[in-house]
């Protein structure tokens, strides 16, 4: 059973030999219980900004669309260069935390009318300066012109951040695959559960402390706690990130 | 971290009622309630004694139904009470002899004294009690005063079995047939006062006879006030009224009547008691004393009750609602003032305790002990015994056992909130050592509060103590003791919370021992001053 705001927030209070809260009394909590429930959003924030790509923060499955890789899809329109990454966010704040831009993915299998042979293909990531440097301009020409278009070769990043573009514009419907994570809900009910596995709840707790003990103007322990978050993330980020072999891969097959 | 800190406090000054909250924290010793509790003399809050019926189980009603004790007075080697229309006495609270008989001879053996007629004591109130020694009296003359009635005296000679002694009882006229309220002795005489349309006058009886007040040395004198009790002092007789106090001097020679004070009065003459060489009475303004001074023939005034000043408030304010006794408790240097409304039921009835200490009266409050009537004497072995009657119609022994005759004791002690010295700095608190003196094995309960019990922060649950029975060198039977018991143990409890200031309250609601607070030692940690 997944550790609830009301555990992990008691946890710290024990820790701090503070009165626990309970359900019936945790949404009024006030002073220091106010506070450690406070700081444990701020905790959870915090990971989330140093590793935003953990894997309990994606916005879904891998392999929701199989068997591609990624856990969002977004279709293309002819014709269309730029596209929301979350097609239903109306602005930043509910955007996806994070995206792998390495692993975009532009196929026709599952669009509807397409038949064999079928794109499937990676789109190269390639920085906004580099397409428009040596790609825009002709591109431009063509909407405005023929309207050819083309198949997708490359991905690149909005100015906002908000949309991924295409170059070329495509030419017809494809699907294209990534791998995108959310940013954490901010817990709110005393049942609300953490997304962390209760094994690294610690790291939230150590976090946690870390801002309760500068309230309480106790920099040595407030720096024990920084030391012991610290540890834990880089445990974390180890085990969930990392856990396969070290090599170093060459994506210039991509060409 | 910052480092832990001490700060200890030993139970000294008693409930305090009197002062504001931030005035309470230069008194970290003083208590804010302070219910079922007794200053003990020793120091600390001791959680009072209970009392039990006199005849324990076998015990009766003097009247055999339920009424009014409207007095009661340890007399010989047993207890008269007062009820309904009779005067009962009682060696064992079991079988009660009614001493109200008209025509009684003088040493009339039990089979004639029992079988005179009743003088009826006809709607007899609060009454109140005199004792005469006499020089040739196995137990003294007693000299009963109901208010309504003429005082009533009984004596009692010889020993052993009710029917083996021999009796002496009969109405003293004082003024015609009117009744009267208060009687004392005074310098070998008996004194009376408050006497029906003549409550401004002081009659005194024949010298060494009290039971005549037109003989030799007897006389009256009348003041300007209407009396409301009278105490021997010294070599004085005060004289309490409704808004001034006087004293006779010299009945034996040429009596006279000084004014003591004009501007204060006694509310109630069932509350003046001696005390430590003063007497202590019921004032409109709470309870005062009548000190006697260096200076032979002074005196001096002053107010012993300002701590609990809100609750003597109450009590002027409702003074016809309540019935007022009091008794002193002269081992425990105790001056006890019950105020029971008898419209209400037993759990409401209050009283006062003041603990005579080196600088002074300390209270405390009594809860659920309902008290119409009592009094205090020595009995033949000359231990002090204690007596007190209700509206159920029983005689009680008063301050003894850990019960209210069989039904729990709730004490409550709550010091006042502690800032540690700096209200502005957060606390976190560790633990705290309470050093809890039990006379056997006690489980009472500790409550912790923060910022003045605030709403808005949760507060730690109660923490419930066990402390066993002391196990004392000497005293202790090996085999039923348990050993290593501390006598004064200090009970560690580890806490939890912050706040700028808390408050501690010890309670307890059951019938196992008493045990004294005397004080805590309190560990925390400074965390702040946000």
């Amino acid at each position: 059973m997944a550790t609830t705001y009301l555990d992990i927030t008691n946890e710290v209070l024990r820790e701090l030999n503070e009165v626990v809260l309970t359900s019936g009394n945790f949404s009024s909590a006030a002073g220091i219980q106010k506070f450690v429930k406070d700081s444990i959003n701020k905790a959870l924030f915090d990971i989330a900004n140093e590793e935003p790509q953990l894997p309990f923060f994606s916005a879904g499955v891998s392999g929701g669309t199989d068997p591609f890789y990624g856990n969002v899809t977004v279709p293309t329109t002819a014709g269309t260069r730029w596209y929301l990454l979350k097609s239903n966010s109306s602005s930043i704040t509910t955007d996806y935390a994070s995206i792998d831009w390495d692993d975009f993915y532009l196929t026709t299998i599952n669009v509807s009318g397409a038949s064999a042979p079928y794109v499937s293909e990676g789109l190269r990531y390639i920085t906004l300066d580099d397409w428009k440097t040596h790609l825009r301009d002709q591109e431009n020409a063509d909407d405005a012109d023929t309207q050819v278009y083309g198949e997708p070769k490359y991905v690149f990043k909005s100015p906002d951040s908000r949309k991924f573009g295409l170059s070329p514009i495509p030419d017809k419907v494809y699907n294209v695959h990534f791998y995108a994570f959310t940013v954490p809900t901010e817990l709110s009910a005393y049942g609300d559960a953490i997304a962390l596995p209760d094994q690294y709840a610690n790291v939230i707790t150590s976090r946690a402390r870390y801002y309760v003990w500068q309230f309480k103007e106790s920099p040595q322990q407030a720096a024990f706690a920084l030391e012991e978050f610290k540890r834990g993330m880089k445990f974390m980020k180890s085990n969930l990130i990392n856990p396969t072999p070290k090599y170093i891969s060459d994506d210039r097959t991509y060409f | 971290m910052a480092k832990s800190q001490p700060f200890t406090v030993a139970c000294n000054g008693g409930l305090i009622k009197s002062v504001n909250s931030i005035d309470l924290l230069k008194t970290p010793g003083a208590a804010k309630i302070l219910e079922n509790f007794e200053v003990s003399v020793e120091g600390g809050y001791r959680r009072i004694n209970g009392y039990a019926k006199l005849g324990t189980t076998s015990a009766t009603q003097p009247a055999g139904s339920t009424v009014n004790i409207v007095g009661v007075f340890p007399y010989a080697d047993g207890v008269v009470a007062c009820a309904s229309t009779n005067i009962y006495f009682s060696l064992d609270g079991i079988t009660w002899l009614q001493i109200n008989r008209s025509s009684v001879g003088t040493n009339e053996n039990y089979s004639t004294f029992n079988g005179r007629g009743t003088l009826t004591r006809a709607n007899q109130a609060q009454c109140q009690f005199a004792l005469f020694e006499g020089a040739t009296y196995d137990y003294g003359l007693l000299v009963i005063s109901d208010g309504v009635n003429e005082p009533f005296y009984f004596r009692m000679e010889g020993s052993g079995a009710l029917s083996n002694r021999t009796y002496n009882a009969g109405e003293i006229t004082v003024d015609g047939t009117n009744g009267v309220k208060y009687v004392t002795i005074h310098d070998k005489h008996l004194i009376a006062a408050g006497v029906i349309d003549n409550e401004s006058t002081v009659y005194y009886s024949t010298l060494l006879d009290p039971t005549t007040f037109t003989g030799t040395g007897s006389g009256e004198v009348t003041i300007s006030d209407k009396i409301v009790g009278i105490k021997s002092f010294r070599q004085d007789l005060f004289i309490f009224c409704e808004n001034s106090i006087h004293k006779l001097q010299d009945i034996n020679g040429t009596p006279s009547v000084v004014p003591v004070a004009e501007n204060v009065g006694c509310l109630s003459g069932h509350s003046i008691q001696e005390i430590g060489g003063d007497i202590v009475f019921l004032a409109q303004d709470g309870i005062r004393t009548v000190a006697g001074t260096a200076r032979i023939g002074d005196v001096e005034l002053g107010t012993v009750s300002k701590n609990i000043q809100p609750i003597m408030v109450t009590i002027a304010q409702n003074i016809d609602d309540y019935i007022i006794d009091s008794v002193v408790i002269r081992e425990k240097s105790q001056y006890r003032l019950y105020y029971s409304n008898v419209a209400l039921g037993n759990s409401s009835q209050k009283g006062i305790i003041g603990t005579l200490r080196p600088d002074g009266f300390q209270w405390s409050e009594t809860v659920g002990l309902e008290v119409t009537a009592v009094n205090s004497n020595f009995n033949t072995d000359g231990v002090e015994v204690y007596y007190h009657g209700d509206t159920n119609g029983y005689i009680y022994t008063h301050d003894t056992g850990y019960n209210f005759n069989g039904s729990n004791i709730n004490a409550k002690y709550q010091t006042s909130d502690y800032d540690y010295g700096d209200l502005g700095t957060l606390k976190t608190m560790h633990y705290v050592k309470l050093s809890i003196a039990p006379e056997a094995a006690i489980t009472p309960t500790l409550r912790v509060r923060y910022d003045y019990d605030t709403t808005t922060i949760p507060q730690p649950s109660d923490y419930e103590l066990s402390i066993p029975a002391p196990s004392i060198f000497g005293s202790t039977t090996f085999g039923s003791a348990n050993f290593g018991a501390g006598e004064q143990p200090l009970t560690r409890v580890a806490l939890q919370g912050s706040g700028h200031s808390n408050s501690f309250r010890v309670f307890s609601d059951d019938t196992s021992a008493s045990y004294i607070v005397n004080g805590f030692y309190i560990d925390f940690i400074p965390s702040g001053r946000r």
